[in-house]
């Protein structure tokens, strides 16, 4: 399970409208208590991707580890990626998978029309072969 | 001792530390020594093989271990290694082709439970399956011309998912359509080929959203038009709109899967893809107007435009679905007598003016003068076609019709192939086929006023220069040619 505090939902949403009609990225920081992921503070990174983004995402590794380091000077971890799909289902698609990493929860905002419409949290594995949903709550208001 | 940070989510593999310290001269061995502490970890960081994930970065402090020596990058004491994974994905259909796969499009939205159905055979492919019915979904392919080739293309675009086909066609079914032009059926006979094709396309697939645009392709708007689509597929069958969609497909960026036919042969190939040659790589200039006749002059095998539309076809729903080797690069060419595919290979040119280094086609050009078309040939002036129009050089059916029935001392003379002439003739007239014409003069008297025919008037447009190069003082050409005599002068003459 991953729980999304508010401040943090707020930051993803507004980055992915904010992006769009481009996919957007980010870092989800906050802590792990016996297998629950709590994110209490998201941090949008830069789409590093070098072709049209409004169908692809990249981030760049150094930005990730200065996420990483920041999240550790705080006391907190790096506990998932998210990133929105604009126009687009909130699904894990092939790309997502072929590029992704076992280690964090993958959160996919899909944004529609410029608004923010539905997400969903995935795990996949070592292989990069298939993602399993992960049942994320993030305040509905 | 180096220090290896642990991410969090490896920590568990780790004895939940956030950090160990390490010995090892290399970044190699800080790993193996690292997971020789906890083997778990090496699931996570290499795979079967005992090679690094693919997402997997190492940073020797702030430096990628890849820019450095890899493996072999000597670490010193107080040197941190991290563990940073690569990530990057992305969901919808406007993704332009990546380097390592053709897809143009990807996933969007979902399928209801009837499109599940309907795509029941390609679902259970796995080089289709969600993924790719879902790419064809999103699709928009840009059809130029619903004839020959368009047809095939029309019908299995549609019945294979494609989201969005647009067509560009002006013309009206006539019956010398139907021996091929398998979209259209005898009832579509004097419809817009676009409301007869449309029409087809979804009734097999009410899924798929047809564009129609009911004009010409030009150089004022093909870029407007082409846009907004994915790739073009080229069934046009003259030389200025082939030029038009290629400078306009090489100008935005977007495959131009091309084809054309001839009689009993055909070529398919894959232009403008980036990297790829263009369609004036391989044709810099075009033929001579006139040297290459029409499938309306020349005839066409009406099966042939089903294999290389479906060849076209083939390769559009290829590059949507990023599988499989497309033409790109390849000249595909079919004999349907011999029964034979060859391929040529193709190369971009770098010295091509549209597609090479220093292209020098920045905007669209007038292609019908480029062709050395004569604008004439689009609409003739009203007098010519007006009954009974007469000049020194040219003739109408119903004043040639006239001075038959007077008895007028001419020879008339019918240009066109003995196989023509068994289909339809103009009574009185002296066959002698174009091609024979030249070894053939003697058999005419250059003091006497010569009119000739064909079916159309473009050969025997040609026939008249070659009576005036061998002397021949009188020369008519006949306006429209015998199915211009069939509409105006007998109906009952068969027209082809």
């Amino acid at each position: 399970m991953i729980k999304i505090n508010d401040d943090a939902w707020k930051t993803m949403v507004a980055h992915a409208e904010a992006k769009f009609p481009n996919e957007c990225c980010g870092a989800m920081i906050g802590r792990i208590d016996d297998g629950a992921k709590h994110v209490t503070r998201a941090e949008p990174l830069e789409n590093t991707y070098t072709g049209a983004q409004g169908a692809r995402y990249e981030l760049r590794p150094e930005d990730l580890l200065e996420a990483d380091k920041k999240a550790r000077a705080a006391g907190l971890d790096l506990i998932g990626i998210f990133h929105s799909h604009p126009d687009c289902d909130a699904y894990f698609s092939k790309t997502d998978l072929e590029n992704s990493c076992p280690w964090y929860s993958f959160v996919v905002l899909s944004v529609k029309g410029g608004k923010f419409d539905h997400a969903n949290s995935f795990l996949p594995n070592a292989d990069q072969t298939a993602a399993e949903k992960e049942e994320l709550i993030w305040p509905k208001s | 001792m180096a220090k290896v940070l642990i991410p969090t989510p490896l920590r568990q593999f780790a004895d939940q530390h956030d950090h160990v310290d390490l010995s090892g001269a290399t970044v190699g061995e800080v790993l193996t020594a690292l997971t020789a502490m906890f083997p778990d970890l090496r699931k996570q960081l290499f795979n079967d093989e005992g090679k690094m994930r693919s997402f997997v970065n190492v940073y020797l402090n702030d430096e990628d271990i890849r820019y450095l020596k890899k493996d072999a990058t000597a670490v010193a004491s107080g040197d941190t290694l991290s563990i940073v994974p690569s990530i990057a994905g992305g969901g919808t259909g406007v993704a332009p082709p990546s380097n390592s796969s053709a897809g143009v499009a990807a996933p969007p939205v979902s399928l209801s439970k009837e499109e599940i159905l309907r795509y029941s055979r390609h679902l259970i492919m796995p080089e289709v399956g969600m993924e790719g019915q879902l790419k064809l979904k999103q699709a928009k392919v840009l059809m130029v011309g619903a004839g020959g080739l368009g047809a095939p293309l029309g019908l299995y675009l549609a019945a294979a998912g494609v989201g969005r086909v647009g067509i560009v066609d002006f013309d009206v079914v006539d019956f010398t359509n139907l021996q091929r032009q398998v979209i259209h059926g005898t009832k579509d006979v004097g419809r817009k080929k676009l409301d007869s094709a449309a029409e087809t396309m979804q009734d097999i697939n009410p899924y798929v959203q047809v564009d129609k645009f009911d004009t010409a392709l030009s150089s004022e708007n093909a870029l407007e038009i082409i846009k907004d689509y994915d790739m073009v597929v080229d069934g046009t069958d003259n030389f200025p709109t082939r030029y038009l969609i290629n400078d306009a497909c090489v100008l935005l960026k977007k495959p131009n899967v091309y084809g054309s036919i001839f009689r009993f042969e055909g070529q398919a190939t894959i232009f403008a893809y980036p990297g790829g040659p263009c369609y004036r790589c391989l044709y810099p200039e075009p033929p001579p107007p006139g040297l290459v006749p029409s499938c309306a002059e020349g005839g066409v095998l009406g099966i042939l435009p089903g294999i290389i539309g479906l060849v076209q076809a083939t390769d559009a729903v290829k590059l949507i679905l990023g599988v499989g080797e497309p033409l790109i690069g390849r000249l595909m060419l079919y004999d349907a007598l011999a029964m034979r595919f060859r391929e040529l290979k193709l190369r971009r040119n770098p010295e091509c003016p549209a597609c090479g280094d220093h292209p020098t086609i920045i905007k669209l050009i007038d292609y019908q003068q480029f062709c050395g078309v004569p604008q004439q040939q689009e609409a003739a002036p009203v007098s010519k076609t007006q009954a009974g129009f007469e000049s020194d050089t040219e003739i109408d059916v119903t004043a040639l019709k006239a001075r038959l029935d007077r008895g007028d001392k001419f020879q008339f003379v019918d240009v066109r192939e003995p196989h023509e002439y068994q289909i339809a003739s103009i009574p009185g007239a002296k066959l002698i086929p174009l091609g024979d014409l030249p070894k053939r003069l003697n058999e005419l008297d250059p003091g006497v006023e010569v009119i000739a025919h064909c079916k159309v008037g473009g050969r025997s447009a040609k026939a008249c220069d070659i009576l005036r190069a061998g002397g021949f003082k009188k020369v008519k050409n006949v306006l429209g040619g015998i199915n211009a005599w069939s509409d105006k002068v007998d109906p009952t003459v068969p027209k082809y």
